[in-house]
């Protein structure tokens, strides 16, 4: 029995580790990756030696408590590892593992710094290969050193996909096209309530700036108000449509970074039944905590995107008060910073709530076809879920859909659809998605192999 | 080729299988990155045979399951968690040999 279990590597994990092993509780921390970073820091193999890796001036904190993390051998650090399940027994936690520490292991505490994913969204042409997240474009580039395809083009409501392109100008990528589609008149709207508060984290708005006027300078097409209507191809990505400025556009691509935004990881705070709510704007699950980072459940703890998508320096200063918490409810000798990391997270939220009003994809989502596929897994179509909705009573939450026409059924227990039928239901309701009950969250949260979890 | 070149060391390249084809991959890179580095983008098929890529690179979505050959059997795993290996064999269809 361990102390301490952290799952995720990334700076909320890292930064409550840093806690709890000074304060002496035995701690082991788990990912699905091979080194710790988390996906804003996913480390090139270890096998790889790489210039100037990641050494811009915002990463720094980040890359410091990384070297802290990677050099403390306190640490018990279970990489390329997934966490299947979780459960409560008695006054501890059960960790169903599988992979390269696969087995069970039994902590005290848990805390779940599980981070997010990029928000799926249903188009035409989406299923076809090289449509891609920006997030998986990006950590290929980060961490694999590979240019995803090119000619790309880059799509959504998000500002990530400007820090994106920089990154692909530095690879030497050939970049298409920038298709965002909100105005700047629209996004300068909807930043303008949130500007006098983010002037305490100035660092990421003058890195945005300075990103747009890099793209610019050197040549990148740059299409706001732009509409993106799917793509096409034979077998592969061949080109993507879009709208702009009242004309139909085709633009040839071997490879799309799409973000509209992101979701936390849910599975496994909903699987052990602690509290969640709808995340806003941009959808998914955030686990509800008190300002100590307590989940609703006894001993469990969360940090980071699980808590809410608001980046890696406000995941630092979450991982720092859990990690403290947790000393302190273990009766060890926790550190006397909470009150000052508290304060530090706080002064983050006008930004936070800055970049989520920028990037709400709320009034310009793109529009999916009758035959768009919502669930990748099974197959199933808009057209599918629709006549499946309208057979049931409009009372029906997710999980009655699911079982009629197989939606979220598949190998990503719904991470993909989930939160487009919810949206969906909550459409034909008139309600709140907070309102309609999501997927019943299973044992395992991840695939695994069935010899794994048979004795 | 699209792995970016100047300023990264990686180790000397080893060839892995897949579909029969034999491609170059460089010990530490994930299969996925290897795969999409080649210039190969399918990793499964869906139900209607239509080939599928790399979607989320982070293990979250499992479109990238590929089968593997190990110990004798074909096994399915996710490409982008997957590191190569010496003499590795992937399909990206079942009952491949």
């Amino acid at each position: 029995m361990i102390d301490i279990a952290i799952i995720g590597g990334g700076p909320a994990g890292q930064a409550a580790a840093q806690q709890t092993l000074a304060a002496g509780l035995s701690t082991t921390m788990i990912d699905e990756q091979a080194r710790p970073g988390g996906q804003i820091l996913r480390q090139p193999p270890a096998t790889f030696a790489v210039k100037g890796w990641m050494n811009g001036r915002l990463y720094r904190p980040l890359r410091r408590l990384l070297a802290q993390t990677e050099a403390d051998t306190r640490l018990d650090w279970r990489g390329e590892t997934s966490v299947a399940g979780i459960e409560r027994i008695d006054t501890h936690f059960r960790l169903t593992l599988s992979g390269a520490h696969g087995g069970t292991l039994l902590a005290r505490r848990v805390l779940i710094a599980a981070g997010c994913y990029d928000m799926p969204v249903a188009m035409p042409g989406w299923p076809l290969p090289g449509v891609m997240s920006a997030g998986a474009v990006q950590t290929l580039l980060k961490s694999q050193q590979v240019v995803a395809g090119q000619p790309i083009v880059l799509l959504g409501s998000h500002p990530l996909l400007l820090v994106l392109a920089t990154q692909l100008l530095d690879a030497g990528a050939d970049i298409a096209a920038v298709l965002m589609p909100q105005t700047y008149g629209q996004i300068a709207r909807a930043a303008l309530p949130y500007l006098a508060g983010a002037i305490f984290s100035p660092g990421p708005l003058i890195a945005a700036g300075a990103a747009m006027a890099r793209l610019r300078r050197a040549g990148v097409p740059m299409m706001m108000g732009a509409r993106p209507l799917g793509f096409t191809g034979d077998g592969r990505l061949e080109a993507v449509d879009y709208t702009w400025r009242g004309q139909t556009h085709r633009i040839a691509a071997q490879a799309a970074a799409v973000s509209y935004g992101f979701l936390p990881q849910s599975d496994l705070p909903r699987q052990i039944g602690a509290a969640v709510r709808w995340a806003r704007p941009a959808g998914g699950w955030e686990t509800v905590c008190d300002g100590a980072m307590r989940s609703s459940i006894p001993g469990l703890y969360v940090a980071g995107e699980t808590t809410g998508v608001a980046g890696a320096d406000a995941a630092m200063a979450e991982g720092e008060i859990a990690g403290i918490t947790m000393a302190r409810d273990a009766g060890a000798a926790a550190g006397s910073g909470i009150a000052r990391a508290q304060a530090r997270r706080a002064r983050m939220q006008p930004f936070i709530d800055l970049l989520r009003a920028v990037a709400d994809p709320g009034d310009v989502w793109p529009q999916a076809t009758p035959e768009t596929l919502l669930c990748r897994c099974e197959d199933i179509s808009v057209a599918q879920v629709e006549a499946t909705m309208a057979r049931l009573s409009p009372m029906a939450d997710a999980s009655a859909v699911k079982h009629r026409c197989r939606i979220g059924m598949g190998l990503c227990q719904g991470r993909s659809c989930e939160h487009a039928l919810v949206r969906r239901i909550a459409a034909a309701r008139g309600c709140d998605p907070d309102a309609v009950a999501p997927f019943r969250v299973r044992f395992p949260a991840r695939p695994l192999p069935v010899d794994e979890i048979i004795d | 080729m699209s792995r970016i070149v100047d300023g990264v060391t990686r180790p000397a390249p080893i060839t892995i299988e897949i579909d029969g084809a034999m491609i170059q991959a460089h010990p530490g890179e994930t299969l996925a990155a290897a795969i999409v580095a080649a210039g190969a983008y399918r990793m499964r098929d869906d139900r209607s045979g239509a080939p599928r890529g790399l979607l989320c690179n982070m293990g979250t979505c499992s479109e990238c399951f590929v089968w593997i050959a190990m110990d004798g059997a074909w096994r399915r795993r996710r490409a982008c968690l997957t590191p190569v290996s010496e003499r590795l064999r992937i399909a990206t269809h079942e009952g491949q040999p």
